[in-house]
């Protein structure tokens, strides 16, 4: 076998490799004319789902707030008799003979003033969790008397030892 | 093709084998003591106190404590972040009742990582009380209180951030055998209000 025709293409080739050279000779790069692409569309698919899912989460979330909201804050209406504080002209507020106490809030004030109070309010308890947190306060304050003894009790004891014994009493271990 | 899946199974085997990692890490780091080899003393014991509450547990007593009260209030902040308080004391009629392995098996683990012997007290009269901190850093994460006797075994075990000044401060306030009642206190403008 003459190896010369698999460097260089010269001498005999081997049959076997000429079968390989036909098999493999259609795999060849064939040169062809450079061809544009056509101009894809271009897709706002993702875009669009994208702006849309955040717009349902934002309704969502609007819808939700404003639902809490009046769960938790009765509507309340001003306590003022008589015009009610929006039709009611500032100009006769301010002519009024009977002067209206300065500290009371505007309706939307109240509701406000309501929905923080509640808000900042825990969820009251059901009578089986106060009961189960009572008895679990009870073993916590324990514990914790018990850790205050202890450390005030150490406390106490290098407080008392001259200071030579305290440097040795404490050293780090691990 | 090969490749590809290569990678693709390569990432996220990556990131589990992190996440165990860091699992892994943050239970050696835990400043929980293993109390339960010392269950065995309860049968010899006169008297026996046990005291495990967990994160939730914790979570549900602060619900009851008032954020008016000066003394309640200190203690609802001491425990926030907290994630556990466990208590086992054991009293015994008479001495010797409990053995020196007892106490190893506690101490063995305070010698873990992050543990320090902050304070060893030896006393004939008051007996040995150590306290350990486990210190993250500049913070404390954790707390144990070993103290023995001939006659009392105790240890505490406080996990999570203790602020040992809030809770030193608390021994004269918590001295109450009834915590459901009040200490009396001086009337104020507000209280009469």
């Amino acid at each position: 076998m003459n190896d010369d025709y698999l460097w260089d293409k010269s001498g005999p080739p081997d049959p076997e490799i000429k079968q390989l050279e036909e098999i493999l000779g259609t795999l060849r790069y064939q040169p062809k004319p450079f061809e544009a692409p056509a101009p894809r569309r271009r897709s706002y698919f993702p875009l669009l789902a994208i702006a849309a899912t955040l717009l349902i989460a934002l309704l969502a979330g609007g819808i939700w707030l404003r639902v809490r909201t009046r769960d938790e804050v009765p509507p309340q209406q001003a306590a003022v008799p008589g015009k009610s504080p929006i039709s009611a002209p500032p100009v006769e507020e301010k002519t009024a003979p009977t002067p209206k106490p300065q500290k009371r809030l505007a309706p939307r004030e109240q509701n406000v003033a309501v929905y923080r109070k509640r808000r900042n309010t825990p969820p009251a308890l059901t009578q089986h969790d106060r009961e189960e947190a009572l008895a679990v306060k009870q073993q916590l304050m324990f514990a914790l008397r018990l850790a205050s003894e202890k450390l005030n009790l150490a406390h106490r004891k290098t407080q008392s030892m001259s200071p030579a014994n305290q440097i040795k009493n404490q050293h780090r271990v691990g | 093709m090969k490749t590809l899946f290569h990678i693709n199974i390569r990432t996220p085997l990556i990131a589990l084998l992190l996440i165990i990692a860091t699992g892994f890490v943050a239970r050696a780091q835990d400043s929980r003591i293993q109390l339960a080899s010392l269950d065995h003393l309860a049968a010899k014991a006169n008297q026996t106190v046990d005291v495990a509450i967990d994160e939730r547990l914790i979570r549900i007593a602060a619900k009851v404590f008032s954020d008016e009260k000066t003394d309640e209030k200190e203690i609802k902040q001491l425990l926030t972040g907290l994630k556990g308080i466990y208590v086992k004391s054991f009293e015994f009629e008479t001495e010797g009742q409990y053995a020196a392995a007892d106490l190893e098996s506690i101490r063995s683990q305070l010698r873990g990582p992050g543990w320090s012997r902050m304070v060893g007290v030896n006393s004939k009269k008051e007996g040995n009380l150590e306290v350990y901190l486990l210190l993250n850093g500049e913070t404390i994460g954790g707390l144990a209180v070993l103290h023995s006797d001939d006659k009392e075994l105790t240890v505490v075990n406080i996990v999570g951030p203790v602020d040992l000044q809030k809770l030193a401060k608390l021994e004269g306030q918590l001295g109450i055998p009834d915590l459901e009642i009040e200490p009396a206190k001086p009337k104020t403008k507000n209280d009469e209000k």
